[in-house]
């Protein structure tokens, strides 16, 4: 239990330098703005109270937004995506269910499955992020077409990042 | 009671839901508006200690180009001042008299944090009240605009950047003087757009386009950017895409600009609204 605290606020710790210091550096042509935190919140356990993973959502959303200077933005993003991952594993689980204290990481339940799970809480975290920014609806498609190309960049990056992390 | 227990046990994960995210919009909308980024300014001041680190190794990264642009500042000073002296002779007020004649007053700055990124672009500087700096001034670089404080603390400031989708700017083209406002569309940093100039007056790629000084917040005439293209929107306007003179993803030093004049101008021109 503490092993796996520390373990999940070291992952933390390191997306959220990676995020300030490099990604919020990204400058791709003004469509795309990967955003990999959300990399923490696909990889808690499958079995976790979804109360508690909300939370952690929060506070997680909070910490950018404290970063980025830009309160909420972040923060209504992080929590809808850890309320819809609960639907997500459902929708995508294994034929015989999880095991119990399962992680949803690549290593475990193959490449493609990880590439659906993390495409779809990747994009509806987008989605919310980048029209909570604009909060507007004029440009709609504009602002879709940011939300598709970031998300694929950042899914893109998290799957390099699970086979970093699975090669260890 | 027991109804009411079984439904929350039964709903709870979306009353949690519901209530975070409500908390996450709320602050969301609060700190959204223009003039009212008092939480924005709190949440960048716990920051400010790994962001000054930051800035201080990207400061040191860009000092070859900062030093060049020192020296061609200096050189312009330094003519100024030749051609000041030459006309204090005669006995005429000198333009630059700081009694008669001063309607700005500069303070040098350093930007600690920036971004060009997002689709509403804040920068923090590194002088705030004690240093004289307050809301609705003007940060200029030395290549021309780059924002407005919008909100200063006791050391510290927050400007909105002209790479901002709130940001309205009255500017003009220098060759002709039509006048139109300067917005961003959010996509690129190097380019912003002139609207709502008319379709008769003559454009040329490469124009120069300068402010106003109608808003009374920047001086007259500090270099926009210039024309790259130009196409018609709908109705009777040009829509110009204009190259950015300030290079947002380099800007360093600034100056800030503070109207000495702002309330009397504002409190004659409110008779009229």
């Amino acid at each position: 239990m503490i092993n796996s605290i520390i373990r999940y606020t070291v992952i933390f710790v390191i997306l959220l330098f990676l995020q300030v210091l490099l990604f919020n550096n990204i400058q791709f042509s003004g469509y795309i703005n990967p955003y990999v935190y959300i990399m923490l919140i696909l990889l808690l356990p499958v079995e976790i109270p979804s109360w508690l993973l909300l939370i952690i959502c929060f506070f997680s959303g909070l910490t950018v937004d404290f970063f980025n200077g830009t309160p909420g933005i972040h923060t209504s993003a992080t929590v809808f995506s850890g309320f819809i991952r609960p639907y997500v594993l459902r929708l995508i689980s294994p034929r015989d269910g999880y095991e119990a204290g399962a992680i949803p990481a690549m290593a475990v339940y193959g490449l493609r499955w990880f590439m659906f799970y993390s495409g779809v809480i990747v994009f509806a975290h987008h989605l919310v992020l980048f029209y909570m920014e604009v909060f507007r609806f004029t440009d709609f498609f504009g602002t879709l077409l940011r939300v598709i190309l970031s998300s694929i960049f950042s899914t893109i990056f998290i799957i390099l990042a699970e086979y970093y992390r699975s090669g260890r | 009671m027991r109804n009411l227990l079984n439904f929350l046990a039964r709903y709870n994960n979306l009353i949690i839901f519901l209530l975070l995210e409500g908390i996450a919009i709320y602050l969301a909308v609060e700190g959204n508006d223009y003039h009212n980024i008092r939480l924005a300014k709190g949440i960048r001041l716990m920051t400010l200690g790994v962001e000054k680190n930051i800035a201080k190794t990207k400061t040191y990264l860009n000092l070859y180009s900062v030093n060049s642009k020192v020296a061609q500042e200096n050189i312009d000073l330094r003519n100024r001042i030749e051609k000041m002296n030459k006309s204090d002779g005669n006995h005429f007020i000198s333009f630059a008299d700081s009694i008669n004649n001063q309607q700005y007053t500069y303070t040098s700055a350093e930007i600690i944090n920036n971004s060009t990124n997002r689709q509403k672009n804040f920068f923090t500087i590194n002088k705030g009240k004690n240093q004289g700096i307050d809301v609705d001034m003007a940060v200029i670089s030395p290549d021309g605009v780059a924002g407005i404080i919008v909100s200063s603390s006791t050391n510290f400031s927050v400007g909105m950047s002209l790479l901002n989708i709130d940001f309205h700017l009255s500017a003009r083209i220098k060759s002709n003087g039509f006048f139109g406002s300067v917005t961003w569309d959010g996509r690129d940093y190097r380019f912003a757009y002139l609207n709502e100039i008319p379709l008769h007056v003559l454009i040329n790629k490469g124009d120069t386009i300068i402010t106003t000084g109608y808003s009374s917040i920047f001086p007259k005439g500090i270099m926009v950017g210039i024309i790259d293209s130009y196409e018609k929107a709908g109705g009777d306007f040009y829509k110009i895409r204009i190259l950015l003179a300030t290079d947002f993803r380099k800007i360093n030093y600034v100056s800030v600009a503070g109207n000495l004049r702002k309330t009397e101008q504002a409190e004659l021109e409110k008779q009229y609204k």
